[in-house]
C-alpha cells in the first residue's frame, strides 16, 4: 500500500520523447487506469514508476521517498508485463513461486505453498500448477502472469495491457473476473490499457495519455461526460462521438447554431449560450453520441436534418448507421432489426440537451448543455485528491 | 478418380528419390568405409582389390600398443576440451553483451568476430608462428588453446546471440522486480534457456577444434601433438604405412562420430532455433 | 456474376501429411458442407481458427483439391477446372502486390497477362479505382502505400477483371480499428455498386454481421447455421452458434429443472437463485431435466420487483457511458445483464431481474441444439 507520486518526469529515447515533464499522484489503495491510443508513453511510465526505465528528469516517489536511486527490486513492486515474460522452463507452481524465493522477498515453502494456492484459487488456475507455459492457451497464461503479480504484498501493482492479446469473448470475462477481485486487493493498482471499456470498468481515477502528456484526469464519468478536449471525447464511447462544426448566429433574441447547410439549425439549451457567446460567437465544434440522434426514413418537416446512408451495420444488438449529411459523416445508434438501403435518403433529429461543446481552433471544450445524465455515484474519499497538470 | 493415378505416381516418385539418396550416400561415405577397410588391411595387401582381403588386427596392435597414440589423444582432449570451455566462459557473455546492448560499430563488432571463421588458416598461421616464437608461445599448450578460439568462438557468439534476442528482455525484468540479483538472474532464468544452442554449438566448436590441423601442424612441435599430426607420423621415410594411417585417423574420428550420433537431434534444433533471423 | 452451390464437400489431408498415419474421420477439416449463394449475394464464412473456413474458400477457388463433393457456378461443376478458369477474383490477407510495379500496373497485370486491348485495360481501371478509393494512387509504388491503401488495392485488383466470384480471405485482419471500419464500409459501398457475388472469410463475428447479407457460421469442419445477422442473433440453432455471435456474448447457464408448485423453475448448480420457466417451455420439459438456459445481457430487465421477477444479489456494476453492465453470480458463473437506464447499483444490492419468454433460448447439454417449443 503506496502512495506514488511522479514529479515532472521527462523521458527521451534518441530524439523521440516519450514522457514530457509529467506529474501524477496515485493515492494509497486507489486503482488508477493509464489511458490512451498506442504509442501514448503508457508502459513507458509504467516502467519508469518500477525503475526499468530511468528518466532523464523529474522524480518518482513512493511514500514520500523519493526513488530515482533505488534499484527495480528494492523499490517493491510487482508488474505484468503486456506479453506476460512467464519463465518458460519453471512450471506454473514455480513461476508464481518464483518472487518469494529470491533472497530479497525470500518465505518458507509452506507460506509460499498457501500464498500459490490462494492466488490460484482465485484465479481459478489451480488444476495447471504442473504444466509449462508453452503448455497454455493464452487465457491461461495470462492469468498466471496475474498470479505472480498478485502473490506478494507490494507496494503498488504495475499491469500493462494484461488482457491486451486476448479475444473478445475472453476479455470481457477477464475484465469482470478483475472486476471481482477489485475489492480483494488492497494495493495500490496502476493499469495500463488501450480499451476504454476495462478503463472505465476498473478505474477510481484515469489519466489519458496522449504523446507524453496528460490530456485530462479524473473518474471515467468525467472522462466520458465532460471531456476536457475532442481527443478525449473521440477515445470514449462505441460508436466515436459524432463532431461537426457549427455557426452560432441570433434569431429574434435566441441564439442558434447553422450546421451542415445554410438551411439547417439547432437550437442548443439555455444553458450553453452563454458560453458560447463569450467565445465570441465564432463557429465550434459540436458533439453528439450516435445514441441522441433519432432518425427517420420520412420528412417530417422542421428540426430533421436529410442526410444520405452511407454505411448500415447490424451489429448484434443494436445497428450503426452511418449517415451523410453535407460533408460530415454521422454515426447514428438503431435498433437492431433496422433496415436501410444505402444511399437512400435519411432524416436525422438531433437531441439538442445533450450536445458538448469544443473550440474549433484549440478543440478545447466550451462547455455542455446541462441535460438528463446519471447522477455520479461518489465513492469515499480518503483525503484530498492532488492532481498537478503539466 | 483421379487420385489413383496420383498415388501410384507418388510411389514411383519416392522410390526414384530413395534410390538416388542412397546412391549419393554411398559415394559420400566411400572414403569413410576405404578407410575402415584399410585399418585392417596388411601393407602387403593394400594395393588389392577392395574387398577381398584377409583382415589383420596388426595395424591396431603397432599404432596402439607401438606408438605413443594415445598421449596424442589425450592431448588433442585436453587442447579442443579447455579451448571450448573458454569459448563459453567468455563467449557468452559477448553474446549478452552484442544482443541486449546497443554501441557504436556493435554490427561491425559482430561481423569482425563472425569473419573469424572464414579467414583461411594458413593465411594467419605464419605471422601467428613468428609473433608465438618471439613471445615464446611456440609449443605450448596454452598458444594452442589460445589461437584455437579463432575456430571455436565466433560460432558459439552467433548461436548464442541469436538465443539471447529471442528471450524476451522482459523475463530479465520481471525477475529483477522478483528480487533477483544480476548473476542469479543470469544464471536461474537465462542459462536454461540458452542451454540447445550452447551446447549444440559447444559441441560443434569441439569437433572444429579437434579436426584441426593447420594451427598444430605449424605451431607446435613435440611437446604438443595433436592426433591430426601424429598420422602423418606414419609415413615414414621408405614407404606410407597406409594401415597404421588409416588406424589413427579411424580412432580419432571415434569420439566425433559418437558426440554426433547422441546430439544429432539437438544439433539441428539447437542450431537453427536462435540463428533464422529476419 | 455466379451463383455458387456447394454440395457435400469435404476436404481431408493425409494424403499431404504423411506423418499422420491415422485415416479416421476426425481427419477432415471439411465436413460435408453444402450451402448455396444466389448471385450478388455477399456470403461471410465466419467461425474460430482451424475451424475450415479458410480450407473452404480454397477449394471454391481452385487452391485445393476436393476430396468429396460437388461445387457448382451457376450450372456448371467447377471440380476439376484450374483456378484461373474459373472467373474468380481473389484477395487474401497478406497484399502480394508486385513491389517493381506501380499500383496501375498492378491492377492491369492480369488484363495484360490475358491480351486484352490497352484501352479496354485502362476502362476497367477507371472505373474500379474509385470504388475502393484508389484512383490518386495509380502512379505510386507499393512500397509508398499504408496497410490499408495496399489492402484497397488488392482487393482493386482482384475485382478489376470483373469475376463473377470474389473470394476475400480475412482481408481486415492487419488492419487496425478506424482503418478497418473505414475500410468495412468501401467494401460493403462497392458490392452495393457493381453487385458481385462476395464470400468473405473471417473469424471476427463482428465483420461478418456487419457486411453480409448471410452468414455460413463453421466448427470442426462441420457447417453450424446458416442465415442473415439478425437470423442467428436471434435465433441461433445451437449453443456454439449462441455463444459465438453477439458481442457481449449470449449468457449461457447450465440448470436443472425443479417442478415446485406445478410451475417449473431453472435451478442452478451452487445457487439459491430460481427462475420461472416462461409459460411456452413448460410442455418440452420435465422435471430433473438438464438443459442449457440462454439469455442476452440486453434481454434480462431490471424492474422493481413485480411477482414475474427473480431477486439476486448484484456482484459487479460497470458503468460503460453508453451503457451500464450488472454482474450477478449464480453459482459459478457471473450472469451479464447490460442496462441503458441510469440507475447505479452497489454491489450486494439485490436487484430484480425479469426474462423475456421469447427472447430466452434452451439448449440440449449433450448434443448442444435448440430445444424447439413444440407446436
Amino acid at each position: 500500500m503506496a502512495q506514488i507520486e511522479l514529479e515532472n518526469i521527462t523521458k527521451r529515447y534518441g530524439e523521440k520523447t516519450a514522457l514530457d515533464h509529467i506529474s501524477l499522484c496515485v493515492r494509497d489503495n486507489e486503482f488508477f487506469v493509464l489511458f490512451g491510443p498506442a504509442g501514448a508513453g503508457k508502459t513507458t511510465l509504467l516502467k519508469t514508476i518500477a525503475g526499468i526505465e530511468f528518466p532523464q528528469e523529474g522524480l518518482v516517489k513512493i511514500n514520500g521517498k523519493t526513488v530515482n536511486q533505488v534499484e527495480p527490486m528494492n523499490r517493491n513492486v510487482s508488474m505484468v508485463f503486456e506479453n506476460y515474460a512467464l519463465y518458460p522452463q519453471l512450471s506454473v507452481y514455480d513461476n508464481i513461486a518464483f518472487p518469494m524465493r529470491s533472497r530479497l522477498y525470500k518465505k518458507d515453502e509452506a507460506y509460499i505453498k498457501s500464498a500459490v494456492d490462494r492466488v490460484t484459487k482465485m484465479l481459478n488456475i489451480s488444476n495447471l500448477l504442473d504444466r509449462r507455459p508453452v503448455q497454455l492457451s493464452n487465457g491461461q497464461r495470462q492469468r498466471v502472469a496475474i498470479g505472480r503479480c498478485l502473490v506478494r504484498e507490494p507496494n503498488v501493482f504495475l499491469m500493462d495491457e494484461p488482457l491486451a492479446h486476448l479475444d473478445a469473448k475472453l476479455r470481457h470475462f477477464m475484465r469482470e473476473e478483475l472486476k471481482e477481485m477489485q475489492s480483494s486487493f488492497n494495493t495500490t493498482t496502476i493499469y495500463v490499457t488501450h480499451d476504454y471499456m476495462e478503463a472505465m470498468s476498473l478505474a477510481d481515477r484515469i489519466a489519458v495519455l496522449n504523446n507524453g502528456k496528460f490530456e485530462q484526469t479524473g473518474t471515467a464519468h468525467e472522462m466520458y461526460y465532460e471531456p476536457a478536449n475532442e481527443f478525449v471525447a473521440k477515445l470514449f464511447g462505441e460508436p466515436e462521438i459524432n463532431l461537426f462544426p457549427a455557426e452560432p448566429y441570433e434569431e429574434d433574441g435566441v441564439l442558434k447554431l447553422r450546421a451542415f447547410s445554410k438551411d439547417t439549425s439547432l437550437i442548443p439549451r439555455g444553458d450553453v449560450s452563454a458560453a458560447l457567446r463569450e467565445n465570441g460567437g465564432k463557429t465550434v465544434d459540436v458533439g453528439i453520441r450516435g445514441a441522441d440522434i433519432d432518425f427517420s426514413f420520412e420528412n417530417r418537416g422542421d428540426g430533421w436534418v436529410r442526410g444520405s446512408v452511407y454505411a448500415c451495420e447490424p451489429i448484434g444488438n443494436k445497428v450503426i448507421v452511418t449517415v451523410t449529411v453535407a460533408e460530415t459523416q454521422v454515426r447514428v445508434v438503431a435498433p437492431n432489426s433496422t433496415k436501410a438501403e444505402l444511399d437512400s435518403d435519411i432524416y436525422l433529429r438531433f437531441h439538442t440537451e445533450d450536445l458538448l461543446y469544443f473550440d474549433e481552433m484549440t478543440k478545447e471544450s466550451i462547455g455542455r448543455s446541462g441535460g438528463k445524465r446519471p447522477a455520479e455515484k461518489t465513492k469515499q474519499a480518503e483525503g484530498v485528491v492532488e492532481t498537478w497538470h503539466s | 478418380m483421379n487420385q489413383n493415378k496420383r498415388t501410384a505416381g507418388s510411389l514411383l516418385g519416392a522410390l526414384g528419390r530413395n534410390v538416388v539418396l542412397i546412391v549419393y550416400a554411398l559415394f559420400a561415405l566411400f572414403p569413410l568405409i576405404w578407410m575402415v577397410l584399410c585399418s585392417f588391411k596388411s601393407d602387403v595387401q593394400m594395393y588389392n582389390t577392395v574387398f577381398r582381403f584377409t583382415p589383420t588386427l596388426e595395424n591396431y596392435r603397432n599404432v596402439l600398443f607401438g606408438t605413443d597414440y594415445f598421449r596424442a589423444f589425450f592431448q588433442n582432449l585436453l587442447v579442443s576440451g579447455v579451448a571450448v570451455v573458454i569459448t563459453i566462459v567468455a563467449g557468452v557473455p559477448i553474446a549478452y553483451a552484442l544482443a541486449r546492448y546497443d554501441f557504436r560499430k556493435k554490427e561491425d563488432v559482430a561481423f569482425t568476430i563472425l569473419s573469424f571463421k572464414f579467414a583461411p588458416e594458413i593465411l594467419v598461421c605464419l605471422p601467428v608462428f613468428l609473433i608465438f616464437q618471439k613471445i615464446g608461445l611456440y609449443d605450448t599448450y596454452f598458444g594452442l588453446i589460445w589461437v584455437y578460439q579463432l575456430v571455436t568462438m565466433p560460432l558459439v557468439i552467433w548461436v548464442v546471440r541469436g538465443y539471447f534476442e529471442d528471450i524476451s528482455v522482459e523475463i530479465e525484468q520481471a525477475a529483477e522486480l522478483d528480487g533477483y540479483r544480476w548473476y542469479e538472474i543470469f544464471l536461474k532464468t537465462l542459462v536454461p534457456l540458452i542451454k540447445p544452442g550452447l551446447v549444440a554449438a559447444g559441441l560443434l566448436a569441439f569437433i572444429f577444434a579437434w579436426n584441426d590441423f593447420t594451427f598444430p601442424l605449424i605451431l607446435s612441435g613435440f611437446n604438443v601433438q595433436t592426433i591430426t599430426i601424429t598420422s602423418m607420423r606414419y609415413i615414414a621415410s621408405d614407404t606410407v604405412h597406409y594401415g597404421q594411417v588409416a588406424v589413427a585417423a579411424t580412432i580419432a574420428v571415434l569420439p566425433e562420430v559418437i558426440v554426433c550420433l547422441f546430439i544429432q537431434k539437438h544439433l539441428v534444433r539447437g542450431l537453427s532455433f536462435g540463428a533464422v533471423k529476419g | 456474376m455466379a451463383q455458387l452451390t456447394l454440395r457435400g464437400v469435404c476436404k481431408r489431408y493425409d494424403a499431404e501429411k504423411k506423418l499422420f498415419h491415422k485415416k479416421k474421420e476426425s481427419n477432415l477439416a471439411v465436413r460435408d458442407l453444402s450451402f448455396s449463394c444466389s448471385d450478388g449475394e455477399f456470403i461471410g464464412i465466419l467461425g474460430p481458427s482451424g475451424c475450415g473456413k479458410s480450407t473452404t474458400l480454397r477449394m471454391i477457388a481452385g487452391l485445393e483439391q476436393i476430396t468429396r463433393g460437388d461445387i457448382y457456378i451457376g450450372d456448371t461443376r467447377i471440380n476439376d477446372l484450374m483456378p484461373k478458369d474459373r472467373n474468380i477474383g481473389l484477395a487474401f490477407e497478406d497484399y502480394a502486390l508486385y513491389p517493381p510495379l506501380s499500383v496501375y500496373d498492378n491492377l492491369a497485370f492480369n488484363m495484360r497477362a490475358k491480351k486484352m486491348s490497352e484501352d479496354e485495360i485502362d476502362k476497367s481501371i477507371r472505373y474500379v479505382a474509385p470504388l475502393l478509393k484508389v484512383d490518386d494512387l495509380l502512379d505510386r509504388k507499393p512500397t509508398a502505400l499504408s496497410g490499408g491503401q495496399k489492402q484497397r488495392v488488392n482487393i482493386a485488383r482482384a475485382i478489376v477483371r470483373r469475376p463473377g466470384l470474389l473470394l476475400l480471405d480475412e482481408p481486415l485482419s492487419h488492419l487496425d480499428g478506424k482503418m478497418r471500419q473505414t475500410l468495412r464500409h468501401e467494401i460493403k459501398r462497392m458490392h452495393h455498386e457493381i453487385k458481385c457475388t462476395t464470400i468473405i472469410v473471417t473469424h471476427d463475428q463482428m465483420e461478418a454481421m456487419s457486411l453480409a447479407d448471410r452468414i455460413v457460421i463453421m466448427k470442426d469442419g462441420e457447417l453450424q447455421q446458416m442465415g442473415t445477422p439478425l437470423e442467428v442473433y436471434d435465433d441461433p440453432a445451437n449453443v456454439f452458434v449462441a455463444g459465438f455471435i453477439g458481442d457481449p456474448p449470449m449468457n449461457l447457464l447450465p440448470s436443472v429443472i425443479a417442478e415446485l408448485g406445478g410451475l417449473f423453475f431453472f435451478t442452478f448448480p451452487e445457487s439459491e437463485i430460481r427462475i420461472e420457466v416462461p409459460q411456452r417451455y413448460q410442455k418440452a420439459l420435465h422435471n430433473g431435466m438438464e438443459v442449457i438456459l440462454g439469455v442476452r445481457p440486453v434481454d434480462i430487465l431490471i424492474d422493481d420487483g413485480s411477482s414475474f421477477s427473480t431477486p439476486a444479489s448484484v456482484s459487479i456494476f460497470e458503468d460503460l457511458g453508453d451503457e451500464r453492465r450488472v454482474g450477478v453470480r449464480v453459482g459459478g458463473q457471473l450472469l451479464n445483464i447490460t442496462t441503458n437506464d441510469s440507475a447505479y447499483y452497489e454491489k450486494g444490492q439485490t436487484i430484480h431481474m425479469s426474462f423475456q419468454a421469447e427472447r430466452t433460448h434452451l439448449f440440449d447439454p449433450e448434443t448442444g441444439e435448440r430445444i424447439h417449443v413444440p407446436e
